[in-house]
């Protein structure tokens, strides 16, 4: 489709299974009331195969580190540091013609509200087929007979029918599985899911779930999950990004995460969410105080005005990554060799990552 | 869908009857009829005048017949220009003030739209202001003042235009002659539409939609001409469709400035003389006029909003 | 904030946990909107010139020798700007449109209009000439130089003689201090009579809005709060009084009507234009019905009426208020329109737009006549539009902060 532009992915090599690999990245908005720092120095690798889950409140920054993966940042926000390797291509430097050839090609994303993330004046099918010709040498009727086909794959009854509607006809639990559609259409190598299930029932929320899980299986991709929500997290994600200020918290195995959290605050969440893993009564316990204002972020750990455990350091400077084993990491001090331990908290004392 | 369209026309001509019958009655309700303000006639030729012109006739009589001609198009002989009736006076005027009109559609549609587009695309940058302030004057100062200062500049001070309109057949009007209607009368509407069009598309590409498209790796020139626009036009065609009414038959102002023997002219004329067949039978033409190009908006809207045509149902 | 020095791995107390408040002074909608009134320099500069003219009308008389319905015979057409010929020493004169001569100070101010003014005409020989008396001496006129083709290359319009010397050029350009802003047809004091216009034209547009408010108001906020069938009728019979352009309307009840009077002229704004603010008040309503507080009165037994009226018309004060602001222009506008097409207000009474229709019959010979109200109605809707279109942003509750 595309006639003077290099193609990018020409070259392109991974290195065993590592996918993408995210590494100290930075990105901030430049607004009037000053700089407003969303994400400030998140680092992860993303292998094949994993479903990465990223938790984290409002304002901890998962959307915007997915948003910059995507180069979906705008005005008056970019990314102001770090870097994105997708297999061996740099993606922080790349100009938005070259990565809408990644975008819903290599790497797609799907959005939190069903109900407002589709055109409503072109029907499903023409949206469907729009990303299909974009990204493939398919003809019209090819398409269209793939935009069939994908309906059927994320299950929605008489595709056939249903492709020439518009989007007004449909349910928000079908919508988004019509965005799950879109998504993987050019079966992408990483499949980014912001809050899909968020505003939809119960109910529909478990079979969204499920499709995703299947459909990575089925097309052999990688998943990033984005949510507030533990409970989605414990369904299908095999690791776990904990966030919180713009930087990562913990990152772990999702068992080792629920049976071993080994940072304060994922402690907190865990205790103040009704979900109880190891299936006994506890109380539900909230978190004191309120997210930090990312127009100043605070020196050290974000986490320190509202931790029950912090120290003199814990203001001063903000925790590196420290290896619990080889699965699990926490950005706490807790866990550095001079720190004292605390009655009633596992702390592993490891060294630095 | 059907629906949608029968209802829409019957309503139309529903309007119509009322508006055609309210002026009707309004032209009658003036105390003395047109002939009481002319010097005193002698009672004799008053009636007889009266008589000829059918104004001695009960009123129901007169609005029976008054409806009936409405429909054959006949809606009477002017009082104050003896030999013409007033079918002949508007079918005379039309196309004087549809030329104009083109003209003043024409650029409000080709300059207005994609400078509103511009200004959404590059807002807040210099541009965007430029034309917003521009834009904002064209909207505030009255077409009348437009019209006024470019009679003033290049007719009478520096004599490139006649003052009068040429309308000796043959003689066609230059670009600069039509310079100045048709600025004067296409300057609200051109502002006007800038502005709707630029507020339209950047509340269009706030949309969640736009995102999506974007996520998918749909290139910007895409995005924005196809994705956006289609929505963001939504309530620019809207205000279209009433507005090419009104510019079609020529604003009464720019006509009377201009010297243009148009609709506009014939309407603000009869007004004056208290013409009143004249001005029924503007009045009910561009009610018609009016109401028309509102159905034709209806229809251009169902054609682009799905949602419209097959009536919003969530299953 | 502490200055105590912890160690790094000791424990810190709760109070050493800085944890910084998140919560802004909080807003009250109004102070919130006002605030960002302020700042947006459009609607300062609209305000500006608002209150400019709200003073030009209402304390500018008090400043002006003459009325604005004072008749000076001898001072007809006087432009504001005036190119004076000094004929002899300290003498200035100058002509005007209809070829009268004046004598005039240095300084611009009238002195007197030329007495004897003659006129000596002869084609064939070229001959095209006024003649004055001026102190006691001949003063000549002399505009052949655009009527005989051989005089065309001089470049002038006309020359003084006197005395027996031409004066082919002017002295000076001076601004007439008697007349600032030049005098009518009749000899009456523009400046005068656009203060007399500004007063007109704002009084009938705030009046025509505040009775648009009034009609609109408790219609909109009938068939908002009803509901249902009434609302359903009620807003039919909008939708078809909107079906045809409401300048139609206006000029329609004009005719009717018969009477160009002041009160004529205002009732008839007033009970055209408030569909609008039927509209929007509607919308308000409907949107507000539903929040919480109604219900709390309705449950308590708040009579309708009182609902309406004490909770939610103050509610939606803000767009009220902003729809106002939009509609004064449009009132001024109309107003303007009506007079340039004959139907405004009647002699003596001036409004900026009698004042244009008068100035556009000399558009070729005294343009300031027509410029002049001109400027003044566009620097009025100039001013309600930047200052409307600055309320309208800064009272859109989406753009809230704090």
């Amino acid at each position: 489709m595309r006639l003077f532009q290099e193609d990018i992915l020409k070259n392109i090599q991974f290195e065993d299974d590592l996918i993408l690999k995210v590494d100290h990245l930075q990105t901030t908005f430049y607004t009037h009331m000053g700089q407003v720092k969303a994400v400030r120095g998140v680092s992860f690798d993303l292998r094949k195969g994993e479903i990465l889950g990223i938790v984290g409140e409002s304002g901890s920054g998962k959307s915007v580190t997915a948003m910059s993966i995507m180069g979906l940042v705008d005005e008056p926000g970019r990314v102001s540091g770090g870097s994105i390797r997708y297999g061996n291509l740099e993606l922080t430097k790349l100009k938005d013609s070259e990565m809408n050839q990644l975008r819903g090609k290599e790497i797609s994303m799907i959005f939190q509200d069903p109900m407002t993330s589709l055109n409503p004046v072109f029907t499903i099918g023409q949206q469907l087929k729009e990303v299909i010709l974009t990204h493939t040498s398919l003809t019209g009727a090819e398409a269209h007979e793939r935009a069939i086909q994908l309906l059927r794959m994320v299950g929605i009854p008489e595709p056939e029918l249903r492709v020439r509607q518009y989007p007004h006809q449909f349910s928000g639990g079908m919508r988004q599985r019509v965005m799950i559609a879109m998504a993987v259409s050019c079966n992408p190598k990483v499949l980014i899911a912001d809050e899909p299930t968020t505003a939809l029932d119960v109910t529909i929320q478990a079979q969204i779930l499920e499709l995703i899980q299947n459909l990575k299986t089925k097309l052999d991709s990688t998943v990033i999950l984005i949510t507030h929500d533990l409970g989605v997290v414990s369904e299908i994600c095999t690791k776990v990004n904990v966030m919180y200020g713009g930087l990562v918290m913990e990152s772990s195995d999702v068992i080792d995460l629920f049976e071993n959290p080994q940072h304060p605050y994922t402690n907190g969440l865990l205790q103040s969410v009704p979900i109880n893993v190891r299936g006994e009564k506890a109380r539900l316990i909230p978190i004191d105080g309120t997210p930090p204002d990312l127009l100043k972020p605070p020196s050290g750990c974000p986490f320190s005005p509202r931790c029950p455990h912090t120290m003199g350091i814990c203001q001063k400077e903000a925790a590196p990554l420290f290896r619990i084993n080889d699965r699990h990491c926490a950005a706490c001090w807790l866990h550095s060799p001079e720190a004292p331990q605390v009655p009633g908290y596992v702390q592993s004392k490891v060294g630095e990552e | 869908m059907r629906n949608y369209y029968i209802q829409r026309i019957l309503s139309a001509i529903l309007t119509l009857f009322l508006i055609a019958s309210l002026t009707f009655f309004m032209m009658h309700a003036i105390p003395g009829g047109p002939f009481s303000r002319e010097r005193s006639l002698p009672p004799q030729i008053q009636q007889h005048l009266e008589e000829k012109y059918n104004l001695d006739d009960p009123l129901i009589k007169q609005y029976f017949d008054y409806m009936v001609g409405l429909i054959t198009f006949d809606v009477g002989l002017s009082f104050k220009k003896p030999g013409y009736s007033v079918s002949e006076l508007i079918t005379l005027g039309l196309p004087y003030s549809m030329e104009v009109g083109f003209y003043a559609i024409l650029l409000i549609i080709l300059l207005g739209v994609p400078l509103g587009i511009i200004s959404a695309l590059k807002q807040n940058k210099p541009v965007d202001y430029f034309v917003m302030f521009i834009a904002t004057l064209g909207v505030t100062v009255p077409s009348f003042v437009v019209a006024n200062l470019f009679l003033y500049f290049l007719a009478y001070k520096g004599g490139y235009i006649s003052v009068l309109w040429p309308t000796e057949p043959g003689i066609n009007p230059t670009f600069l002659q039509f310079l100045g209607p048709v600025v004067a009368l296409s300057g609200y509407s051109l502002s006007f539409v800038s502005r709707l069009t630029r507020s339209s598309m950047l509340e269009v590409m706030r949309q969640d939609y736009i995102r999506t498209a974007r996520a998918n790796g749909i290139p910007r020139s895409k995005v924005i001409f196809k994705h956006a626009l289609k929505n963001a036009l939504i309530p620019a065609i809207t205000y279209l469709g009433p507005m090419i009414a009104g510019i079609l038959t020529g604003s009464f102002v720019v006509e009377k400035v201009f010297s243009i023997p148009g609709i506009g002219q014939y309407f603000t004329q009869s007004v004056t003389d208290r013409d009143y067949t004249v001005i029924v039978g503007t009045t009910a033409f561009y009610a018609a006029l009016y109401i028309v190009m509102i159905l034709l908006v209806d229809v251009a809207y169902s054609l682009i909003d799905p949602r419209i045509r097959l009536g919003k149902r969530s299953e | 904030m502490n200055k105590v020095a912890y160690n790094n791995f000791d424990f810190l107390p709760p109070e050493a946990k800085s944890d910084k408040e998140q919560t802004r002074p909080s807003l009250t909608y109004w102070k919130d909107s006002w605030r960002r009134l302020r700042r947006n320099k459009g609607a300062m500069v609209g305000l500006f010139g608002i209150l400019a003219i709200v003073l030009f009308a209402v304390i500018g008389p008090l400043f002006t020798q003459f009325t604005y319905d004072q008749q000076v015979n001898k001072y007809k057409n006087v432009e504001p700007f005036l190119n004076v010929y000094e004929v002899d020493e300290g003498v200035f004169v100058f002509v005007n449109i209809d070829y009268y001569a004046y004598q005039i100070s240095e300084k611009g101010e009238l002195i007197d209009r030329l007495s004897g003014k003659r006129p000596e005409k002869n084609i064939a020989e070229g001959i095209w000439r006024y003649h004055y008396n001026l102190n006691g001496k001949d003063l000549i006129l002399d505009y052949s130089y655009k009527q005989v083709p051989e005089k065309a290359g001089e470049g002038i319009a006309y020359s003084f003689i006197y005395d027996g010397v031409e004066y082919k050029e002017k002295a000076k350009t001076v601004w007439n201090k008697t007349y600032p802003l030049g005098t009518d047809n009749l000899g009456r004091d523009m400046l005068s009579r656009l203060m007399e216009g500004a007063r007109i034209s704002l009084l009938v547009a705030v009046v025509a809005t505040v009775v648009n408010l009034f009609i609109g108001i408790t219609y909109g906020a009938i068939a908002g709060y009803a509901g249902g069938r009434t609302d359903d009728i009620m807003m039919r019979i909008i939708d078809i009084i909107d079906s045809i352009p409401l300048l139609l309307y206006v000029i329609l009840l004009m005719v009717v009507l018969n009477d160009t009077g002041l009160q004529t002229i205002i009732l008839t704004l007033g009970l055209v234009y408030w569909v609008g603010m039927a509209r929007m008040v509607r919308g308000q309503v409907l949107q507000l019905k539903e929040q919480e507080y109604v219900l709390a009165a309705r449950m308590i037994g708040v009579p309708k009426h009182k609902i309406v009226f004490r909770h939610l018309i103050p509610n939606a004060l803000g767009p009220i208020l902003v729809s106002m602001t939009m509609m004064i222009p449009t009132a001024v506008f109309t107003e303007a329109f009506l007079s340039f097409i004959g139907l405004g207000v009647s002699a003596p009474h001036a409004s900026w737009g009698t004042l244009a229709n008068d100035g556009a019959r000399s558009i070729q010979t005294a343009f300031y006549q027509l410029l002049e109200p001109s400027i003044g109605i566009a620097l009025a809707m100039l001013s309600f539009n930047f200052f409307g279109d600055g309320m309208r942003s800064a009272f859109d509750p989406r753009l809230r902060r704090g």
